[in-house]
């Protein structure tokens, strides 16, 4: 198979060029969820039988459906719902014209790491026993005292690899972006790919750059967990 | 886009049976998938858990790569690039093969990948003693593998092994970007045919239907590991009243249907 390796190579910078907003999408995204997430995952341990049903019922519907419809739905969706709400606060804003679909995407994959997340922090609350919050209590912290200073960074450091498996799968994800016309790494692959009909050789830049991008961040996510892990070499 | 229609609920029923006719292409693509997948994942994981040194090398290697790819990029490589590959080789044109194909070939690509993890954790999590003890009272190698690890290792296995079917036949939704018709490749002539109108109502539709089967499945893993589970675990029930219902795969499976349908 004959490959254009001018063009490879070109075509890798180009597409190179798309990882700040990959990134800037996964860690927005990331930094969005987590807080919500994180009480998510409190009402489902200790919440009523209300709000904990609720939890559970939009974690299971954001887990069980695939996030390519999500993005279909929201982005059919979103723009005419801002733009009842924009028209109903009297204001002649455009939305169609002048929201960067990049914001959309944002909202998208927030919503989809918010339910993943939460799993993964109701696992870690869980793993912590018991006798740490007592302990906290009995020599006078308030329970929030000992919940920010004993329990969640214990429970951080257990959560640390499932939240590397979703920073790495966020980042895959987002490459769906493309769909909603946000200027990703895929998207201007595929810009390039069907300029010349080099479909392969752009693809394959794309590969190489998402092969990058994860070896990178699985890397740094091994260095975060032997130091926040320090604690634990002696047990 | 038509923003001053309102929401119709009764659209989503009324487009359910004609998304429904086309669920057994998405099914196809994902059982085929998982099949072909699994024996991918076996021969991997019987790569990594091995001697040779090579072979090992490129499993991992295999591994690590499939886990960084984003199945999208996979399925675009494989659809534009595997007809060229053919091609150049064998100076046979397979672009007018069927795209359930190419996506049933990125798919076992991925689904290996992954689920030779699981098969290895799985594996490694019998102890090794079992195998000794069985060598040591005269079974051959393969006996032991066939008789004593083998069913252990499904059940630990059987957990992750749903989680990733479940993953699977979500990711088999991406099909329809090379122009499959599945059900959301349907989903997508409807909203033309109405010159885009009621996508949030049939791709709402969709997702419920993604949603039922994904229950199911999790909820059918959970009664089979109980049912394989035999007095292993702390979850099993009492040995003795296991034992009564312990039954190969092949007749737990009808059971397991009849007894979810009597309970309605």
């Amino acid at each position: 198979m004959e490959l254009d390796y001018t063009f490879m190579i070109e075509t890798f910078y180009k597409v190179w060029g798309g990882i700040g907003t990959t990134l800037g999408l996964t860690a927005l995204s990331l930094l969005i969820a987590a807080p919500i997430a994180f009480y998510m995952a409190v009402l489902r341990i200790k919440g009523n039988l209300i709000g904990s049903g609720i939890t559970q019922a939009y974690i299971s519907f954001v887990r069980g459906t695939p996030i390519i419809l999500q993005i279909l739905l929201l982005y059919s969706l979103l723009p005419s719902f801002l733009n009842v709400v924009v028209k109903a606060l009297g204001s002649d804003f455009n939305v169609f014209d002048s929201v960067d679909p990049f914001w959309y995407a944002v909202v998208v994959f927030s919503l989809n790491t918010i339910a993943l997340l939460a799993e993964v922090f109701r696992s870690a609350l869980l793993s912590i026993p018991k006798g740490q919050l007592e302990a906290g209590v009995s020599i006078g912290l308030s329970e929030f005292q000992t919940y920010c200073k004993v329990i969640i960074p214990q429970a951080m450091v257990v959560a640390l690899p499932a939240v590397c498996n979703i920073t790495v799968n966020l980042i895959k994800g987002t490459s769906l972006a493309f769909l909603m016309t946000v200027k990703d790494v895929l998207a201007i692959g595929k810009i390039a790919a069907s300029y010349g009909y080099n479909y392969i050789e752009s693809y394959l830049d794309v590969f190489i750059v998402y092969l990058i991008v994860c070896t990178v961040i699985q890397l740094a996510y091994k260095f975060a967990e032997q130091h926040v892990g320090a604690f634990r070499a002696g047990a | 886009m038509n923003s001053t229609r309102v929401f119709d609920p009764s659209m989503i029923v009324q487009v359910i049976p004609d998304l429904l006719s086309y669920l057994d292409v998405t099914l196809l693509v994902a059982v085929t998938s998982i099949l072909l997948g699994s024996l991918l994942g076996m021969i991997l994981a019987w790569a990594r858990t091995g001697h040779h040194r090579v072979l090992r090398w490129i499993a991992n290697g295999y591994i690590y790569i499939m886990r960084c790819t984003p199945s999208i990029v996979l399925l675009f490589i494989v659809f534009y690039g595997l007809p060229k590959l053919v091609e150049s080789m064998t100076d046979y044109d397979i672009n007018d093969t069927n795209r359930a194909v190419f996506a049933i070939i990125t798919f076992t690509l991925l689904f290996g990948a992954y689920i030779s993890e699981v098969f290895r954790a799985a594996y490694q999590a019998v102890p090794k003693g079992q195998y000794e003890a069985a060598v040591s009272i005269g079974l051959t190698p393969f006996q032991a593998f066939r008789q004593v690890m083998l069913p252990q290792a499904t059940v630990i296995a059987l957990p992750n092994f749903g989680n990733s079917v479940i993953n699977l036949l979500k990711e088999g939704a991406l099909a329809y970007t090379i122009g499959l018709i599945d059900m959301i490749g349907k989903g997508n002539l409807i909203i033309a045919q109405n010159f885009g109108a009621y996508g949030v109502e049939i791709y709402l539709a969709c997702m419920i239907v993604y949603w039922i089967m994904t229950t199911c499945i999790a909820k059918g893993f959970l009664r089979l590991e109980e049912h394989l589970d035999k007095g292993q675990s702390l979850r099993a029930k009492n040995p003795a009243q296991a034992k009564a219902r312990i039954l190969p795969v092949w007749k737990s499976v009808p059971a397991l249907m009849r007894r979810i349908q009597r309970q309605g």
